[in-house]
């Protein structure tokens, strides 16, 4: 009964290390702002320069334990998951102590909450989890996983609860989902509004108008991008063609202006797309 | 991608958007309007002061018994001395002086090197990408008052003061706000907006000496990094909403009740940076909106030496 609950954790625990890896790793390389790695885990107790190297050796020590344990029943990798969350623990009630304002970064940016109960008595609980499976047979963790079967369900889910009950992100990350910032104040990547302008209906209305496929300006002003084109009017005068694009939704807003040299908007005709046939007499 | 210019872009969006398109200046009101005149001292007397304007111009004013200059500290008007650079405070359509500045400065940015020469201090400091390093001597009889509010010396930190420029090189007087205890790289986020953005925001407005004479505009910290080319853009402590150099902004002081139309003309990358309050009456909202051109931060009532004003902005 004892040997199946300590093997019904391995899955929780290889799904916890695989998720704090690629979460690590996404916050050490796409770092959103200057400075949100200051804020961040055991690595704000290093050097400023040292940061995103410890935060990626701390990802790669957590990927090289998960498939040490999965590939091999070498008793090292067990012992050294012992180790290492004994050792997480150690460093978070140290940075709880001596950086009080700072989160554990365990799952990268998602945990820039300051270090409290729940994170501390994660980790005791995960030394626990893998100082259980000590416990279990010394086989590879590939083949525990594939021999799972039923039984080990129920405590598989409540090592998962557990821990679910115990990690802080998952409130942050619902206040985040549910109280998105509004979309003046999102950082909205411009090739995504060009990418929807082209495929509007007032893009292909207009296109015939513009004289060079790039444009020459663009720029943004709270949800609404602006791509400024050289074209010429149905007259034939130089114009510059304006296309706002509203920065919110799959099929957004898109509206378009001529406007002429001295700034005054000049009538667009719509163009005919095609010449009406008529199929009768 | 290249910026052409602020009109172009205003009469772009509104002819997008179908709205009308705004001229930037002050929005007339009941109250007396306040004239900002920048120049070089050519002659001053008791009751009148004759400097030269940046397009060649004399201006012959009248000093009102009432006005007051600084230079380094508060001075006599009839003290200041020929060949230096002055903003005026004018009143009655720009004829009659109520306030002087000669040779005011403000140095902002992020200290780079502390250096000892004798007693006075040197310090190197990062303006932003596209304001470059400035130099700042932080005399030995102006220390104490500055370091009670910049008490980190140390690279890495914000630095903010007042001061006087002197033959080329710019002397720190006053601090014009606390240092913030943070690293300039780790700014706090702001506060999560729940719910749309406000169509007015209350915080500091400030001023900044990066601009060219006589401009009309601020420089605002939340900027797209690929419209204005500037990688430090983007980060503020208010949650302020996006927009773009040529954008326009209904600034208002609160203080005195003034209000202008300006432009956006520049990224105030370090301006976001800071999440302290101004003072000058109540105690404002945290955060730095806008930093200010000298005309228009004096042409809203505010004062130079003060640094700052309570400030509520909106679009257009």
């Amino acid at each position: 009964m004892l040997t199946t609950i300590a093997t019904a954790q391995l899955p929780v625990l290889v799904l916890l290390l695989l998720a704090g890896t690629v979460a690590k790793m996404w916050t050490a390389t796409h770092e959103s702002e200057p400075g949100a790695l200051s804020r961040l885990g055991p690595a704000v107790l290093v050097a400023e320069r040292w940061r995103t190297p410890v935060m990626l050796a701390c990802a790669l020590g957590e990927l090289f334990l998960v498939g040490g344990m999965l590939v091999t029943g070498h008793p090292f990798f067990w012992w050294s998951a012992v180790a290492f969350f004994a050792l997480s623990t150690y460093v978070l009630w140290e940075l709880r102590r001596r950086r009080p304002d700072v989160g554990c970064g365990c799952f990268g940016e998602v945990s820039a909450i300051p270090v409290g109960w729940r994170s501390l008595g994660r980790t005791v609980v995960l030394t626990g989890m893998s100082a259980g499976l000590l416990w279990t047979p010394q086989v590879p963790g590939w083949k525990t996983l594939a021999g799972l079967g039923w039984d080990h369900v129920p405590a598989a889910l409540a090592g998962l609860a557990v821990l679910l009950a115990l990690s802080p992100e998952v409130e942050e990350t619902v206040a985040r989902l549910r109280y998105r910032a509004p979309c003046e104040q999102r950082r909205l990547n411009p090739a995504t509004a060009l990418g929807r302008l082209r495929a509007s209906t007032v893009w292909r209305s207009h296109v015939g108008l513009l004289s060079s496929p790039d444009p020459v300006d663009s720029w943004r002003e709270l949800c609404w991008r602006f791509f400024v084109y050289p074209g010429r009017s149905p007259a034939g005068d130089p114009v510059d063609v304006v296309f706002a694009v509203y920065l919110s939704g799959r099929h957004p807003a898109v509206r378009v202006a001529l406007v002429d040299s001295d700034g005054q908007p000049v009538a667009a005709e719509p163009l005919l797309e095609s010449t009406p046939i008529s199929a009768g007499r | 991608m290249p910026y052409r210019s602020a009109d172009r872009r205003r009469a772009l969006a509104a002819a997008a958007l179908g709205r009308t398109v705004q001229e930037p200046g002050p929005v007339s009101e009941e109250s007396e309007p306040f004239h900002a005149i920048s120049g070089t001292v050519i002659d001053v007397s008791p009751h009148l002061i004759v400097i030269d304007t940046p397009d060649g111009h004399e201006e012959r004013l009248v000093i009102a018994p009432w006005a007051t200059a600084w230079r380094g500290e508060a001075v006599n008007p009839a003290d200041l001395p020929v060949g230096a650079n002055v903003i005026i405070k004018a009143l009655r359509s720009g004829r009659v002086v109520d306030r002087i500045w000669a040779d005011i400065t403000r140095i902002t940015g992020v200290i780079q090197a502390v250096g000892t020469e004798s007693k006075d201090r040197t310090l190197e400091l990062h303006c932003g990408p596209h304001r470059g390093r400035r130099t700042v001597v932080v005399p030995y009889r102006a220390s104490g008052r500055l370091q009670v509010r910049h008490p980190k010396f140390e690279p890495g930190y914000l630095f903010d003061a007042i001061g006087v420029r002197e033959d080329g090189v710019a002397h720190a007087r006053l601090p014009a706000t606390s240092q913030p205890p943070y690293r300039w790289t780790a700014v706090p986020p702001p506060p999560t907006g729940y719910g749309g953005v406000q169509s007015r925001i209350s915080g500091t407005a400030t001023w900044s000496d990066t601009f060219d004479v006589e401009e009309q505009g601020v420089a605002y910290p939340m900027l797209e990094r690929s419209d204005a080319a500037c990688d430090d853009a983007g980060i503020s402590c208010t949650g302020l909403p996006y927009l773009a150099l040529g954008s326009m902004l209904n600034v208002r002081n609160v203080c005195s009740g003034r209000t202008s139309v300006l432009p956006v003309v520049a990224c105030g990358c370090l301006a976001g940076r800071f999440c302290d309050r101004c003072l000058e009456c109540g105690t404002s909202p945290r955060g730095r909106i806008v930093e200010l051109s000298p005309r228009s931060f004096v042409e809203l009532g505010g004062d130079l030496t003060a640094g700052c004003f309570n400030a509520r902005v909106g679009m257009g």
